[in-house]
């Protein structure tokens, strides 16, 4: 069944339109992202066990991706042994359904969520809000973004486009609103103090606590949660109830598989060795336990990854989550995240929004939003194939037609032309006509339609007022005259 | 013997020992020092103790004074300990007490013990005096937990090369000693440092071999609580422990 993803707030022009006109989320972006990637490259260089484990990693991960329905049924008895309840889920209305029934019979009213791109996918806040729950993201970044009512902009840092200044106006505003204490003032630890105060009372009042998952080890039914902050492990201690909601790709069949895959997520993504809170859980709290949820729910959710498997695209199925990708991708580094329309963002996200939502979602990104480099394919730790997605993705739009009617018929016009000399001669005579009014201080300048796009933020130089193939001409038949 | 502490940057540090005193500690001397390496290079603080059980128990003190703030004179703290058998010989409740501040044994359960988690497994608890006199609910432990100064925990390895602690949840060793609490401190046997997460991991695959399974949730922590969400700066105790400490000996 294929998935479904909440769609893009504004339309491309007018996202990126937006975001070209940010230059404070511009110059945030380009420094969190260059930030990152030299601390992964450093991290890389000085610690040699890395590599080797990364690369078992990958076979890790594809392996378990090959029998993800054998292994899915292995980690749903093993939860179940011990107490936990598993439900499979096939897009956003199951598990807003589920959680809700959940909710209702436990009598749940406030909710706290640690960061998970997979209820961000399914716009769960959102499910739960319109049911009248109160629901706390409790990330520092994603507080920040929910304060702002935006969506995350990068999947490890999603606020990074954000400025200090930002931030402590909404905090202020948030302040306000509570009639509590606002931040003293704006460094980081005045806003880092304040939303711990914040935050802390949340998670002391919640009844329920929802949580992603970055791994499932299917011989034992663990749940795997990497936090930096612990806010995963405040999430998954504090509140009666735990829900995970975990996309089915996330699975790993053995604890061996995972120990080399346990470090990638923060080795590519921040440049840690380790993050700093890794959590196993496996089940509810147990007899004589004094803390710990009383109920532990795994919602496997599949929205349209199912279908992926077997096909060319099934290897992006291994992707962690790292936003490695993100970081080198010089589109990414110009327009951020915000500009994509969707939770996932930068190469992954080109190519994951179509495939998970649908190619009609977003034609634009394949099409758009990449200017094929092949940064991502080297940054990726899992090596994923990320460009000859994106050129499948772009074959398949025109395959199906997709694409506007005025391209199909300049690309069309373009191709007839150029099938002959004749016609490639005849354009450029057409052409060294058509510039001389654009000419200027011998650049071509301002011209209409898509050669002005191009020209408005570069310098062309105009056609040779002979070009090459006239001097051949001419200079053969003037030694042959000779 | 404490390493001399000197204050650097606000955080408390322990000058790097050489190699030649720490392979007095324990043959693990290169681990140990590795251990402490990257455990500081993440925040934390480290003391690594020679001299036994009462230079153990003097550097709890140190270092709950050290990493728990405001501590004029007289300041009513509360320390929230496990009290495993493992911690039996420390005798933190006297120890803590000795100092004016409140000593909080986290409660075996009502199912009763199963103990602490060492290498070699649970071990049975103690009889150390627990919250409150009749069974605290796991809502009082939360409350109680939330108003701590210091939590005192023991690991059940530690990792080198990534300056890491395993935390095994079982009925004695609870959660949010670890977790609540403004500051963590966490008791390490240099025998319990592993090289790397891997070889954890195996030590880990022994215990569930032998329970037939893991534990109901295993925490790997290391340092304190971070972030880099607000413009990519550096941000510590976002809602974990502010400051996360460890002490290497034997006691």
């Amino acid at each position: 069944m294929p998935g479904e993803l909440p769609p893009a707030a504004a339309s491309w022009p007018e996202r990126r339109r937006h975001a070209l006109a940010d230059p404070a989320m511009r110059a945030a972006v380009a420094k969190s992202t260059r930030s990152l990637t030299a601390k992964k490259e450093a991290v890389f260089a000085a610690y040699p066990a890395a590599e080797a484990m990364r690369t078992r990693a990958v076979i890790a991960r594809r392996g378990s991706l090959a029998r993800v329905d054998a292994l899915l049924d292995e980690l749903t008895c093993q939860v179940e042994a011990r107490g936990g309840h598993v439900v499979r889920a096939a897009g956003p209305a199951d598990v807003g359904h589920y959680v809700l029934d959940v909710a209702r019979r436990r009598g749940v009213q406030r909710v706290v969520k640690s960061k998970s791109m997979a209820t961000e996918e399914i716009a769960l806040n959102e499910q739960l809000e319109n049911a009248g729950l109160h629901v706390r993201e409790t990330d520092l970044g994603e507080y920040i973004i929910q304060l702002a009512g935006e969506r995350p902009a990068h999947i490890l840092v999603p606020a990074s486009h954000k400025t200090r200044q930002q931030v402590r106006a909404l905090f202020d505003r948030e302040a306000a609103a509570c009639a509590v204490d606002p931040p003293a003032g704006d460094a980081t630890p005045e806003l880092t103090a304040f939303a711990r105060r914040q935050l802390r009372a949340d998670f002391l009042a919640a009844d329920m606590g929802i949580s992603g998952g970055n791994f499932l080890v299917a011989e034992t039914g663990t749940l795997v949660l990497i936090t930096n902050e612990g806010n995963g492990r405040m999430t998954t201690s504090l509140p009666r109830v735990h829900v995970a909601v975990v996309g089915i790709d996330k699975i790993v069949a053995t604890w061996a598989d995972l120990a080399d895959l346990l470090q990638q997520p923060a080795l590519s993504g921040t440049g840690q060795r380790l993050s700093t809170y890794t959590t196993f859980i496996t089940g509810p709290r147990r007899d004589g336990e004094l803390d710990g949820p009383e109920e532990f729910h795994l919602v496997l959710l599949d929205n349209g990854r199912h279908e992926l498997l077997g096909t060319e695209f099934a290897d992006v199925l291994a992707c962690i989550r790292c936003g490695a990708c993100l970081n080198v991708c010089p589109v990414f580094r110009t327009i951020g995240g915000q500009a994509y329309g969707s939770m996932y963002s930068g190469p992954i996200g080109v190519v994951l929004t179509p495939l998970l939502g649908g190619l009609e979602r977003a034609p634009e990104l394949p099409k758009s939003a990449c200017a094929l480099c092949y940064a991502c394919a080297d940054a990726c730790p899992m090596e994923i194939d990320l460009p000859r997605h994106i050129l499948a993705l772009r074959r398949t739009e025109v395959e199906r037609g997709m694409e506007p009617w005025t391209d199909r018929l300049t690309f069309e016009l373009w191709g007839r032309f150029w099938a002959s000399p004749a016609g490639f001669r005849f354009t450029g005579r057409i052409a060294r006509l058509g510039q001389r009014v654009y000419v200027r201080d011998g650049r071509l300048k301002g011209a209409p339609g898509l050669v002005g796009g191009w020209t408005a933020t570069r310098n062309a130089p105009p056609l040779a007022r002979e070009p090459f193939h006239e001097w051949w001409s001419r200079r053969r038949a003037s030694r042959a005259g000779s | 013997m404490v390493v001399a502490a000197a204050c650097f940057e606000g955080r408390v540090v322990t000058r790097k020992p050489s190699a030649g005193s720490l392979a007095e500690v324990s043959g693990r001397g290169a681990l140990v020092a590795e251990f402490v390496e990257s455990w500081r290079g993440l925040e934390g603080d480290a003391w690594i103790v020679r001299g036994g059980r009462d230079e153990v128990r003097r550097t709890i003190v140190e270092a709950a004074r050290i990493m728990v703030e405001d501590g004029g004179p007289g300041a009513h703290r509360r320390v929230l300990a496990w009290a495993t058998a493992d911690l039996a010989a420390l005798e933190l409740s006297g120890l803590i007490a000795e100092q004016g501040w409140e000593h909080v044994a986290w409660p075996s359960g009502p199912g009763g013990a199963t103990g602490a988690i060492g290498p070699e497994g649970p071990a049975a608890a103690s009889a150390a005096p627990t919250a409150a006199g009749a069974d605290p609910t796991p809502a009082d432990l939360v409350a109680l937990a939330a108003a701590s100064d210091l939590g005192i925990t023991t690991c059940a390895w530690a990792v080198a090369e990534t300056g890491t602690i395993a935390l095994y949840a079982t009925p004695a060793t609870g959660r949010l000693p670890s977790l609540l609490p403004t500051a963590h401190l966490a008791l390490v046997r240099p025998s319990q440092v592993v090289k790397s997460v891997p070889d954890g991991l195996r030590l880990l695959a022994d215990y569930m071999a032998r329970e037939g399974g893991p534990p109901s949730a295993v925490n790997l922590v290391s340092g304190p609580s971070r972030s880099a969400d607000i413009e990519g700066d550096l941000a510590v105790g976002v809602h974990g422990p502010r400051r996360a400490g460890v002490i290497i000996g034997e006691w």
